[in-house]
């Protein structure tokens, strides 16, 4: 809308075509900075260069003893890495049916940090997300889609289908004296899970379509029992990780099959370790697991965990330059405007747009849209190539979809246009390049070195996350944090404390923040 | 008398231009010297390299026969002004002069002095980056008097002065020649020179042109010239070329008459019954001077209008 | 080279930037420091954690004052074209760069003692209450005990060693934004590239190499055996940085035109 006391610029343009002008300015004097260009040239090659290098250098391979392969993942019905390695004992179902059990005890085993070097520290005792249930499964191939409902030994009731979903039930573990019953009923696609304390009164602890279920399923016991995590300081700074084996043992009775089952009467249940690991030679299981049957009671013992999994690497493990990088398009930001003041130019851009909010918002575009394209070649260029290079050499990266892997690639080149714009506001507001690169810089790449590196405690590191800029890294994070998954979650491995977007939304708040203020300033302060 | 200045043979290029080719003069102490040239001649670089800020590729230049960079406390020696805005803006003007001061083991008192000297006494303890263009040029003739050097410097030291600035900074300057120093002034502005110095370095295209007194030029460009104002025009012009001189019409009543002096040319007109309303000896101005010499040095000539387009 | 002293003291008194980036030093030294210190705490069963590193963890803070300090001690100069004063002023330009390392050794030295000192402070006021108790084996900070008198000592070098390289620096590449980019990156990017790594031996010399890494080695009082350097060989790693940096510096700034 026009009215008719338009301020006419230049020649009658309106103010729509007028700061389309002043952002072609801005432009051309951006481009014509050979060392500006450079430094943006220099932020992608930065990122590229040590990504791809530290892709290069990173080898891996898996397995026991003195062999040596290929690192596979298992992936489950979603495509995402799984963990898929419980003992099952089941039988064939063939179309709608439930099973129902009594899950009377859960006891189990933990190593502990050998005490003694050489001999086995083992005690007794569960790990919190030690399972044991009722589950019907897509035959017994590591990864295939399933739905369970179970008890563990610290979260209570859940219901569980195709490794990433989770829904909590009941509260409270089982002990000798108050057993659990549990039920699990298909109906076509959907099977509702069920929980009781006493076999009479059900109360449905959740549904769930798994992905991928065929008319006839495996159906019966399972029980799993995740590794135990201790956390220890590493040598360097840094936190080492470390999983110990864990295994869990569950007393099931009062198992009620209904349906068409395969050899109804006087058929045998099937047992399969799934998933399970041979030593060296193929023959010896590594730690199996193993069952016994007496009058309808069965004494099951289960090792691993049937959930997703984060061990491996990520797509953004790749854009370790990234930080580098940074920090050459926040000089380069930096300089665009304070270039300007010093050399007294500033005047020039203002005999030209006296709007000064205006001159500042096309130079906020301009600098905007060049580090977007800036980080959208890097991070184009780095993730898929830096994942292929890894997978090449033997890594096991996790993989994600398609939408994902754009999130980070677009995330990356939205992180670097804010800080650009950050870097840019800052430079205005301070008008000294030192200072404003060292501001830019200790409000951005710092506190996410530092909560990176874990020189800082994990509270420390979480909260800098949170409130300062660098919330914006969270846009990379490729693989979420699995509640039903007991992992370290820090951010030195890749797990930030606020979802991708809304990260990305602190930082980018940081940055109008400081665009608003550097506008205001600018209108008001004499050139 | 032993030079103040002396460049010898001065060389040096920036990638392909050549900004010094062979630049080479003496500045004599107790006269102001004029530095003079279009922009771009080569009299910045040329201060730079006697104040052993760059460095030539050949020649060299000393100051009162040492080179720059071997004097103790250079501003004693030489007092220079180059780029009056070249200050830090957060510093007072005395905080600026008293860490000069201090470089060449002077003290405070000094920088007073030279403060009240150059007129700044009143604003010495103001922030000088809100400084006026004319204040900041008078803080840095105040800084190039600070070590009461024989030799001063001075490169393009009016521009941004008003007119009383440019008055009080030409009688200073002349002073401070009247002591016995030496004074080299540089500008592209050669009426500036005409009442200010004695001496001219005319420098184009990174070398001498002209190195004359300022008497001698203006003598020089006017060539006995003669400027004749007459309302009888080919009357005139028939006279004067019959008793040899060169006449040229200027306009419609003027004529420029060469070869003959002005006494002789009132004698021939009244003689042949020639009416003329006036005859003055035609004196050239600095400028003019300088325009006829610099002809082949401009680098940067603006092109007018309609050059090279009325054929082809 | 007393009046090149003389002169780079007066100016970097009468800038007033240095009065604020001085306390600033200080401050964020002291301020991260504290809020390390606050943030951290110690179950009754014990902590392996290094008390003195983490009371004077700041510095990852004040060495970013510090930068900025020596920075603008050139850039100040280059960006406004005064340096051309200066170098007329003092022709003997070796000089004028050793009288302002000088200079800002000094200050660098005075503000990170002072910083040091109200960080030790603030660390053996705070820490008791997180749990860092005597009877959990950590009795409170104290600059009678030889480690951690050595970790305090080395951090107010370590400061003045990044105020050294940041100069060397700025003198290099005499624009403002420019140097602190690089300084940037070397104090906090740097640091991160022994970690992408994957062959142990290079991730120790890469480790070795960087001063932010080894020069921090100073701080160390815990499991001294796994650093890749002694306390003090660390130290020695920046010290050789800055002094690689300011013979850089001052090899350009003998040779080079003064440019404004």
């Amino acid at each position: 809308m026009t009215d008719s006391t338009t301020v006419v610029t230049g020649h009658g343009a309106n103010g729509r075509d007028g700061f389309r002008h002043l952002v072609h300015a801005e432009w051309t004097k951006f481009r014509t900075v050979r060392g500006w260009v450079a430094g943006m040239a220099v932020g992608v090659a930065l990122v590229v260069a040590l990504g791809l290098m530290s892709a290069a250098g990173s080898h891996a391979s898996c397995g026991m003893g003195d062999v040596e392969t290929a690192c596979t993942l298992t992936t489950g019905p979603g495509g995402e890495a799984v963990s898929d390695r419980f003992f099952f004992v089941h039988r064939r179902l063939d179309g709608d049916g439930s099973i129902t059990v009594r899950v009377d005890s859960m006891t189990g085993q933990i190593r502990l940090p050998d005490a003694t070097p050489g001999v086995r520290n083992v005690v007794a005792g569960v790990v919190p997300w030690a399972k044991a249930g009722i589950m019907v499964k897509d035959g017994v191939r590591e990864g295939a889609s399933y739905a369970a409902v179970m008890v563990t030994a610290r979260h209570g009731v859940r219901m569980q289908h195709d490794f990433t979903e989770d829904v909590a039930g009941g509260p409270g573990g089982v002990s000798p004296g108050s057993p659990r019953w549990l039920r699990l009923t298909r109906s076509g696609g959907t099977l509702t899970g069920y929980e009781s304390d006493d076999g009479r009164r059900w109360i449905v602890v959740g549904t769930a379509r798994p992905a991928r279920l065929p008319a006839t399923v495996e159906a019966g016991m399972f029980v799993a029992s995740p590794g135990d995590l201790t956390v220890s300081r590493g040598n360097l700074g840094g936190a080492s990780v470390q999983v110990r084996f864990t295994e869990a043992t569950a007393v099931f009775d009062q198992v009620r099959l209904e349906g068409r089952v395969e050899g109804r009467t006087g058929g045998t249940w099937s047992h399969d370790d799934v998933g399970v690991a041979y030593e060296p030679g193929g023959r010896t299981p590594h730690h199996p697991g193993r069952f016994t049957e007496s009058g309808g009671t069965f004494t099951i013992t289960g090792v691993g965990d049937v959930a997703p999994s984060t061990e491996g690497m990520r797509i953004e493990s790749t854009l370790s330059g990234q930080a580098a990088g940074l920090v050459a398009v926040m000089v380069v930001a930096v300089l665009f405007v304070t270039a300007e003041h010093r050399r007294g130019l500033f005047r020039t851009t203002l005999l030209a747009a006296p709007r000064r909010g205006r001159a500042f918002a096309a130079k906020t575009v301009v600098i905007g849209a060049v580090a977007f394209a800036a980080g959208l070649t890097a991070a184009a260029l780095t993730v898929p190539l830096g994942a292929r290079i890894l997978r090449a050499n033997g890594n096991a990266v996790l993989p994600v979809s398609t939408f994902t892997e754009l999130r980070v690639v677009a995330g990356v080149a939205a992180l670097t246009a804010a800080v650009a714009v950050l870097a840019l506001a800052c430079g205005a507001l301070v008008r000294r390049g030192a200072a404003a690169v060292t501001v830019v810089a200790g409000l951005v790449v710092v506190p996410h070195i530092l909560a990176t590196a874990s020189v800082l405690p994990l509270g420390v590191a979480r909260w800098l996350l949170r409130l300062t800029p660098a919330a914006g890294f969270a846009v990379q994070q490729s693989v979420p944090e699995y509640a039903q998954v007991l992992g370290y979650y820090s951010p030195q491995g890749g797990y930030y404390p606020l979802p991708p977007l809304a990260g990305l939304a602190v930082l980018c708040g940081y940055a109008a923040l400081a665009a608003v203020l550097a506008a205001v300033r600018m209108s008001r302060a004499d050139a | 008398m032993r030079a103040a200045i002396e460049v010898i043979g001065l060389r040096k290029r920036y990638g392909p231009t050549v900004a010094l080719d062979g630049m080479s003069f003496t500045v004599l102490p107790g006269r102001v010297t004029g530095f003079v040239g279009p922009n771009g001649a080569g009299k910045s670089t040329t201060m730079r390299v006697i104040l052993g800020l760059d460095t030539a590729d050949e020649g060299s230049a000393l100051v009162g026969g040492r080179p720059y960079r071997s004097l103790r406390a250079p501003l004693c020696q030489v007092g220079a002004l180059l780029d009056a805005a070249a200050l830090q803006p957060s510093r007072t003007a005395r905080n600026h002069l008293l860490w000069l001061a201090h470089s060449q083991g002077l003290g405070a008192r000094r920088v007073d002095e030279v403060i009240e000297q150059v007129g700044l006494g009143a604003v010495a303890r103001r922030r000088a980056g809100g400084f006026s263009l004319g204040m900041r040029q008078r803080l840095g003739i105040a800084a190039a008097l600070l070590g009461d050097p024989p030799v001063l410097m001075l490169d393009e030291p009016v521009n941004g002065l008003d007119p009383v600035g440019i008055v009080w900074i030409r009688g200073l300057l002349r002073s401070l020649a009247a002591e016995g120093r030496a004074v080299l002034v540089s500008s592209h502005l050669m009426s500036e020179m005409q009442d200010m110095a004695d001496h001219l370095v005319v420098a184009g295209r990174g070398r001498v042109v002209a190195d004359t007194s300022v008497a001698d030029l203006i003598a020089a460009a006017s060539d006995g010239r003669v400027t004749l104002r007459t309302t009888a025009r080919p009357e005139a012009m028939e006279v004067l070329a019959r008793a040899g001189a060169r006449v040229a019409v200027q306009d419609r009543d003027t004529l420029t008459v060469s070869g003959l002096e002005a006494g002789r040319i009132v004698a021939l007109l009244g003689a042949n019954d020639v009416p003329f309303s006036e005859v003055a000896a035609h004196r050239a101005s600095l400028e003019e001077a300088y325009m006829e010499l610099s002809r082949d040095a401009v680098e940067f000539r603006a092109t007018t209008p309609g050059d090279g387009t009325a054929t082809s | 080279m007393r009046r090149e002293l003389r002169a780079e003291w007066t100016k970097t008194r009468t800038a007033p930037g240095t009065a604020w980036l001085t306390a600033a030093v200080v401050v964020l030294t002291a301020a991260a420091s504290a809020a390390v210190a606050a943030t951290v705490s110690c179950p009754a069963a014990g902590c392996d954690q290094d008390v003195p590193r983490l009371g004077l963890a700041g510095i990852q803070a004040g060495q970013a004052a510090v930068a900025v300090l020596a920075v603008f001690a050139v850039t100040g100069e280059y960006g406004t074209g005064m340096i051309a004063t200066t170098f007329a002023a003092m022709p003997h330009r070796g000089r004028v760069l050793a009288a302002k390392a000088a200079v800002l050794t000094g200050l660098t030295l005075a503000a990170g003692t002072v910083a040091v000192l109200a960080s030790v402070l603030a660390a053996r006021l705070i820490l008791p209450g997180n749990g860092f108790t005597a009877a959990n084996g950590h009795p409170p900070l104290s600059l009678a005990d030889g480690p951690t008198l050595r970790a305090a000592a080395g951090t107010v070098l370590q400061l003045a060693l990044i105020a050294l390289l940041s100069l060397g620096i700025a003198t290099a590449v005499r624009d403002s934004a420019t140097a602190a980019g690089v300084v940037c990156g070397l104090l906090y990017v740097l640091p991160l590239v022994p970690h992408m790594a994957a062959d142990p031996g290079w991730r120790r010399l890469l480790w070795q190499a960087t001063p932010a890494n080894a020069g921090l080695a100073v701080q160390t009082t815990t499991h001294l055996d796994d650093l890749p350097l002694g306390p003090w060989e660390g130290l020695g790693v920046t010290a050789a940085w800055a002094a690689a940096a300011l013979l850089g510096a001052w090899l350009l700034v003998r040779t080079r035109d003064v440019r404004a």
